[in-house]
């Protein structure tokens, strides 16, 4: 069963390596198809007394399930000796990289296309009751055909239990909504929809909306664009386990910051980045919004700008892949995350 | 297909306390499965029951993958099955708790487990054996289990029968034991979950002489409601099926 396994891949090129998994860019001999292998390692002392990798088991067990063109495919799994072997989609790009060039002009379309697929992938995710935990620019991948796929499902869990509590310690600091800051154990989709706001905005700006440095910090960049939440706007946030008083702020109208956006897309933003995490809105809800109906209609896959090394040497795309991959291997470990 | 089926054979009492059982002399060629093992380790460390269910049907898939069942050691596939279960339902069971769980369980009335050379032997073939169970299995290892079924099931019976009637018989109970205990045996592999659910509540029916309104006067199924593909003999085949799993079980220990 292994060898066949190994001789169905054949190795193209050695793109990156992490702290729990090395990727290759490799063929499959059968098809053709270009993919990424993700090995994982069990090579370290510590990985080896705990067996499977939970992040990779998460994955596996997460994507065998799910199907859909704006979620990264798993391919196969494979083990060989004491490894384990995860097959993706190859994707050319991601979200940081594109955002990060500034020879790409992003338009309201190329906005508005970026946005309908994160949604719908998204939404699709959370309809079958999945929270992905870490949405972020550099986890939404982008191939050479346009497609953005959500990708790194190595912190997502089910969601809506009652009774089970989850841990707040998800999403990268700067994406984190602020129940999650304040210690919320119980939590839905607005986590990730939060994330998306976030995301939106970063769009918008080419540059994060919220960096926050700590933890406190974060919310201080928080509350300084959208105002102190108070018991009348965001009932039972003060029984949060982590909430403190924070000295108050003039909310600034997100208009002065986005100078150059349009009213419907406005509309959105100020929709999802809600404090009360109760009053933000949902997928479903976003994708019904005017901005999506409204023209410009959003920018056709094959019509998205790409980065240049991308566009000229479409075979080679190294430097820019090898960056992201080497991120999407380091697993679950957030703080990490954010040393750029 | 017999048109009866003994429940008295069920209620007749052997011995209300489970024996223990020393699992070392065992013969699992007669049909005895070590998940009994699971279930015993598994209560011990406070896991989740649909853990423990998890990790059963992985251990069963394992031993229905593998060609010569004498290759492997019962004992170390089912502690690592209870471990990878763990990993797979987000339920956090220590391997150091696990081994030295397993370990007590073996050998009863034995002093814990000095951490070193057995120790260490016995963490590397736990990990070696989640892998090897993880490669046996094709790395599928999401399993659509039937208690959501025998919950949705019994709630609207419950609904249908009213409150008084409902609390006044342990249907409920006795249905969700018989699937725990189907778990013990390998043919729950080859029925679906629908299936097993139902199952699982006709036997208790049965077993507790409990009749549902407009169960006798036509032919209608009382749950072709829930689930249409359940031919009557195939529910009787699998409540025969739960039934002699009662019978592999060890009379004494």
């Amino acid at each position: 069963m292994m060898e066949n396994k190994l001789r169905k891949y054949e190795k193209i090129e050695f793109l990156g390596e992490g702290q729990f998994a090395t990727v290759f860019k490799a063929r499959d001999i059968d098809t053709g198809d270009i993919v990424a292998v993700k090995k994982i390692k069990i090579g370290s002392r510590q990985e080896a007394q705990d067996g499977i990798n939970r992040t990779a088991l998460r994955e596996i067990k997460l994507l065998q399930e799910l199907h859909h063109t704006n979620l990264i495919g798993l391919l196969d799994a494979f083990g060989h000796m004491s490894n384990v072997s995860l097959v993706f989609d190859f994707m050319d790009t991601d979200l940081e990289i594109i955002i990060k060039d500034n020879t790409i002009i992003l338009s309201t379309a190329n906005i508005k296309s970026y946005m309908l697929q994160t949604l719908q992938g998204l939404e699709y995710l959370h309809s079958n009751w999945i929270l992905h935990r870490d949405l972020k620019p550099n986890n939404l991948l982008v191939n050479a055909a346009g497609i953005l796929k959500i990708g790194d499902f190595g912190l997502a869990k089910l969601y809506g239990s009652p009774s089970r509590l989850m841990t707040h310690q998800v999403v990268t600091r700067w994406y984190r909504a602020p129940e999650l800051l304040f210690g919320a154990k119980q939590y839905g989709v607005c986590i990730d929809m939060w994330a998306v706001g976030c995301i939106l905005a970063e769009l918008l700006l080419r540059v994060p909306l919220f960096p926050g440095e700590s933890d406190l910090d974060q919310l201080t960049k928080i509350f300084g664009v959208l105002g102190n939440p108070t018991e009348e706007t965001w009932p039972g946030m003060k029984s949060l386990v982590d909430y403190i008083e924070f000295k108050s702020f003039i909310p600034i109208p997100l208009k002065n910051i986005f100078t150059a956006a349009g009213d419907d897309l406005l509309n959105l933003l100020e929709d999802i980045l809600v404090l009360n995490p109760l009053k933000r809105k949902n997928c479903m809800e976003c994708l019904q919004m005017k901005f999506f109906s409204n023209k410009p209609a959003a920018t056709l896959g094959s019509k998205l700008p790409l980065p240049r090394n991308i566009q000229k040497i479409r075979e080679s795309e190294r430097t820019s892949l090898k960056r992201k991959l080497v991120d999407a291997a380091d697993g679950g470990i957030l703080s990490k995350r954010l040393l750029f | 297909m017999k048109d009866v089926i003994d429940v008295m054979e069920l209620q007749r009492v052997k011995e209300r306390k489970a024996p223990i059982i020393d699992y070392r002399q065992r013969e699992f060629e007669k049909g005895f499965t070590p998940s009994r093992f699971i279930f015993e380790c598994g209560i011990k460390l406070n896991a989740q029951p649909l853990t423990l269910a998890t990790a059963s049907v992985l251990m069963h898939r394992f031993f229905k993958e593998v060609v010569d069942h004498s290759n492997y050691d019962y004992f170390l596939i089912a502690a690592s099955s209870l471990y990878l279960a763990g990993k797979v339902k987000d339920d956090s069971l220590k391997i150091r708790d696990i081994i030295n769980v397993a370990h007590s369980t073996l050998h009863r009335g034995s002093n814990p487990l000095e951490i070193g050379e057995e120790y260490w032997t016995m963490r590397d073939a736990i990990v070696q054996a989640e892998l090897l169970i993880m490669r046996a299995l094709k790395f599928e290892v999401s399993i659509v289990h039937p208690h959501k079924y025998l919950l949705h099931y019994l709630k609207s019976l419950e609904g249908w029968v009213g409150k008084d009637s409902w609390n006044s018989s342990p249907l409920a109970r006795t249905s969700a034991a018989f699937l725990q205990d189907f778990h013990h045996d390998p043919s729950i592999l080859d029925y679906e979950p629908q299936h097993i659910a139902i199952a699982c509540i006709s036997l208790a029916l049965q077993c507790l002489g409990i009749r549902l309104p407009l169960m006798e006067d036509n032919d209608e199924i009382w749950y072709s409601i829930f689930c249409k593909d359940l031919q009557k003999d195939k529910n009787w085949e699998i409540m025969e099926k739960i039934m002699e799993t009662y019978n592999k079980e060890p009379e004494t220990s």
